[in-house]
């Protein structure tokens, strides 16, 4: 044993230890220091009885905590708590115990120490000690910077995150016809936090917006209308973005992987349909015939341009739906903004318009050429699911969320009308939670689901 | 054991040596590295921004040239001797500078228009001929019940070119008469002008108009011509209705040239909503006999034969 000089802690020696993670059988030697864990086994090891104290431990019982608090003890837990295939062979705690002791024969064989020391020599001598510095602070940096690297990356003006604007509806009437209660604020809060979460990943910038009710619009009796107005603003605010996508309150995203340039915006001739025969609830008369009209007025499918789609929405069983859509910043989305704002046609139509500015956006599509050669649709599913009970009872592939399919969002639509929207969003919100949990848990998972496929829980039953 | 730490000196040296050695090597590589990083960065920088488009910009290409006249005929209502007169007026004129002349006849587009009064008619038909000529690029239209006097001035010279349109056009006036609350924008360039219209003593004045080919003509036409308005029974039909658009919608005024009346819309003595100056003299471009059609006690045909006649020794003396 010459190489005492050697900073580096050794399994065996004296000076101390490493991490458990990184050296081999370094779990395993560190009792030898006698001064760590607080039991009295001495350098030995672990006793039958404490090893069934730990297994017992690693099925989840809190008698831990009071004893075997020292480094060994905690050190095993977590190596066998984070580590379900440690505990394959444990179906007894003789398993355990047998494991235990081989795997520490091993680490005493000479040989395998030899190579554990040798590579550690490498490692630790005093030059190679930057190396072994430097691979720690990128391991470090990479496991609790890079996420932020690259979000800061994508926000940059070189990632182009800041394309894109998410607005975000909150606030509703203000509270003025009803007071908010919990739930309202609940919803808010979560659809709030959901939008966040997604644009931070994606460097996208957030606008969420104050649906007050403003005179303004309430003594002409728009309600509603005021997110033309809203969209105009954003627009002036975010002089970078192009792209804006408008969000109802009641909206959940439940896929934060799917970044809208890769679901939507870099593939719209895959996906987008401008055709509205395609899916026509509305019967919509489609292309338009009179001959006055240009070639692109007259195709069913305008310009066949992606480039030319200002406006990208999808269509429910009733027709056009706006709780989920897309607008470009342009000439041709300044002159719609102003078209639909029009009092005339509002005040010949106020009456009919059920829903206000979505009807009023139907209309115009259906009498003015110049609006359908710049909308396209998008199915249903791609940005705008709808929950069961949405759209009638039924389970409409084109219409409703599917549990296994990946949809991107779900919009509650109609939830204030006999349904519980608070309800419906912490579903959504716990099962897109478990959809996006890490790869960590997900093996987690999987390994639990084997360890009580091949050994049912046989505990319990004794 | 003894030795736990070796003796400072001896080691250091070297060390430091190898290490200056080692880092000449190094620091050329450095260099280059960063070198090609930032060369690299650049690039990407460059083309990103390349790659950006703006989406500002309105869509008119530049292989666009040329103007067409349209004027809407109304083969019913008037002889074909009337008729004829128009005609000719107007192929003279545009024979002269190589313009295009484009007929329409009111009927084609009955259909679309459906029971609303048939003046409205000049919509679909400058929309159908941006169809038919989809190549050039100004469409003048000039209502049948107009002459034009002075057909040595070319529209170009006359209005279109740029320094003559930022010099003749009205900034911060009332877009309707007399007082309207919005006014022309003041800030409007001569390059971003599609539509190049006059206002008489009333009203903002449909009867002759230059509109550029291009979304925006697409656009304002299509508004112009919706069913909610045509039903709304403005009083003046598609007159009120240019009037109510234009004061309601900025993306129409921004792009909007108000000129003088008399420059493109001179009116007869006979017409009673004539502004200061618009009333025909000689020498002016058109003349129009306003309300000729729709007033009983006027007669268009009448009214236009003294003019006719005056055209037709102008075009013999030359």
């Amino acid at each position: 044993m010459s190489y005492s000089r050697s900073p580096s802690p050794h399994p065996t020696g004296v000076g101390g230890w490493s991490s458990p993670g990184f050296t081999h059988g370094s779990g395993t030697s560190t009792p030898h220091s006698g001064l760590l864990s607080p039991t009295t086994l001495g350098p030995s090891g672990i006793s039958w009885a404490a090893a069934k104290a730990k297994s017992d431990e690693v099925r989840g019982y809190p008698s831990f905590a009071t004893k075997n608090n020292g480094f060994f003890s905690r050190s095993r837990r977590q190596l066998s708590a984070t580590l379900p295939r440690f505990r394959l062979g444990s179906g007894s705690p003789n398993g355990y115990v047998d494991k235990d002791e081989f795997r520490r024969g091993h680490a005493f064989a000479s040989t395998d120490g030899g190579r554990a020391w040798g590579f550690s020599r490498t490692v630790f001598r005093p030059r190679r000690s930057r190396l072994l510095l430097v691979l720690v602070v990128m391991l470090l940096g990479y496991t609790f910077l890079w996420t932020r690297i690259i979000e800061a990356y994508r926000r940059s003006p070189l990632g182009g995150g800041r394309k894109f604007v998410i607005i975000l509806e909150s606030n509703i009437e203000g509270g003025v016809m009803e007071w908010k209660g919990a739930r309202e604020w609940a919803i808010e809060r979560n659809s709030i936090w959901n939008k966040d979460h997604y644009a931070k990943r994606w460097g996208y910038e957030l606008e969420v917006v104050n649906m007050l009710a403003k005179k303004r619009y309430s003594h002409e009796w728009r309600e509603n209308w005021e997110k033309v107005d809203i969209i105009r603003e954003t627009m002036r605010k975010y002089p970078d973005a192009e792209w804006f996508w408008w969000l109802d309150l009641n909206t959940w995203i439940m896929e934060y992987s799917y970044s809208l340039q890769d679901h939507v915006l870099n593939r719209l001739g895959e996906i987008a349909y401008r055709d509205i025969n395609v899916y026509n609830p509305l019967g919509i008369h489609h292309p338009l015939t009179d001959p006055y009209l240009d070639q692109i007025s007259l195709s069913p499918t305008g310009d066949n341009d992606t480039s030319s789609i200002n406006f990208l929405l999808s269509q429910d069983c009733g027709g056009f739906n706006l709780g989920s859509f897309f607008i470009r910043r342009s000439l041709w989305a300044d002159r719609l903004l102003d078209a639909w704002w029009d009092p005339v046609m509002y005040e010949q139509k106020h009456m009919e318009w059920e829903h206000k500015e979505q009807d009023a956006l139907e209309y115009l599509y259906t009498t003015q050429p110049w609006i359908r050669s710049g909308v396209a649709f998008l199915p249903q599913r791609h940005i705008n699911s709808f929950p069961p009970g949405a759209c009638g009872d039924g389970d409409d592939p084109k219409i409703h969320y599917q549990e296994d399919e990946g949809d991107f969002l779900v919009n509650m639509a109609g939830c204030n009308f006999g349904r519980d929207c608070w309800g419906e969003m912490y579903r959504y919100r716990e099962y897109s939670k478990w959809l996006n949990r890490t790869s960590w848990e997900r093996l987690k998972e999987r390994l639990n689901g084997l360890r009580d496929k091949l050994f049912p829980r046989v505990e319990e039953t004794e | 054991m003894q030795f736990a730490l070796p003796p400072r000196r001896v080691p250091i040296t070297p060390v430091y040596g190898r290490s200056s050695r080692f880092s000449l090597q190094r620091r050329k590589q450095l260099k280059a590295i960063a070198i090609l990083a930032v060369a690299l960065l650049t690039i990407f920088f460059l083309l990103s921004q390349f790659f950006y488009t703006s989406t500002g910009t309105p869509a008119v290409s530049a292989s666009i040239s040329g103007v067409v006249i349209v004027t809407v005929l109304d083969r019913v209502r008037f002889t074909d001797e009337y008729i004829e007169k128009i005609v000719k007026n107007r192929e003279d004129y545009a024979k002269r500078h190589g313009y295009t002349n484009f007929f329409a006849n009111v009927t084609d587009y009955e259909s679309s228009i459906g029971d609303s009064p048939q003046s409205w008619a000049i919509i679909p038909a400058v929309r159908h001929a941006m169809t038919s000529h989809p190549y050039s690029q100004y469409f003048f239209h000039l209502d049948a019940h107009a002459l034009i006097m002075n057909p040595s001035k070319s529209l170009g010279s006359h209005v279109l070119d740029k320094q003559r349109l930022e010099s003749l056009m009205l900034r911060e006036v009332s877009v309707v008469p007399p007082d309207s609350i919005i006014k022309t924008f003041s800030h409007v360039h001569p390059e971003d002008v599609d539509l190049i219209i006059t206002t008489d003593n009333e009203d903002m004045n449909p009867g002759s108009f230059i509109l550029r080919q291009g979304d925006f003509a697409k656009f304002f036409l299509d508004l112009w011509f919706d069913p909610l308005y045509r039903s709304y029974n403005f009083a003046k039909a598609e007159t009120h209705v240019l009037d109510h658009i234009v004061q309601w919608h900025p993306t129409i005024l921004a792009r909007l040239a108000l000129l003088p009346q008399q420059t493109i819309n001179a009116y007869s003595k006979d017409c009673s909503a004539a502004a200061a100056n618009g009333i025909y003299k000689d020498g002016d471009f058109v003349i129009r006999f306003l309300g000729c059609d729709t007033d009983t006690k006027r007669n268009c045909e009448k009214e236009m034969e003294p003019y006719y006649r005056l055209w037709q020794t102008k075009l013999k003396a030359e």
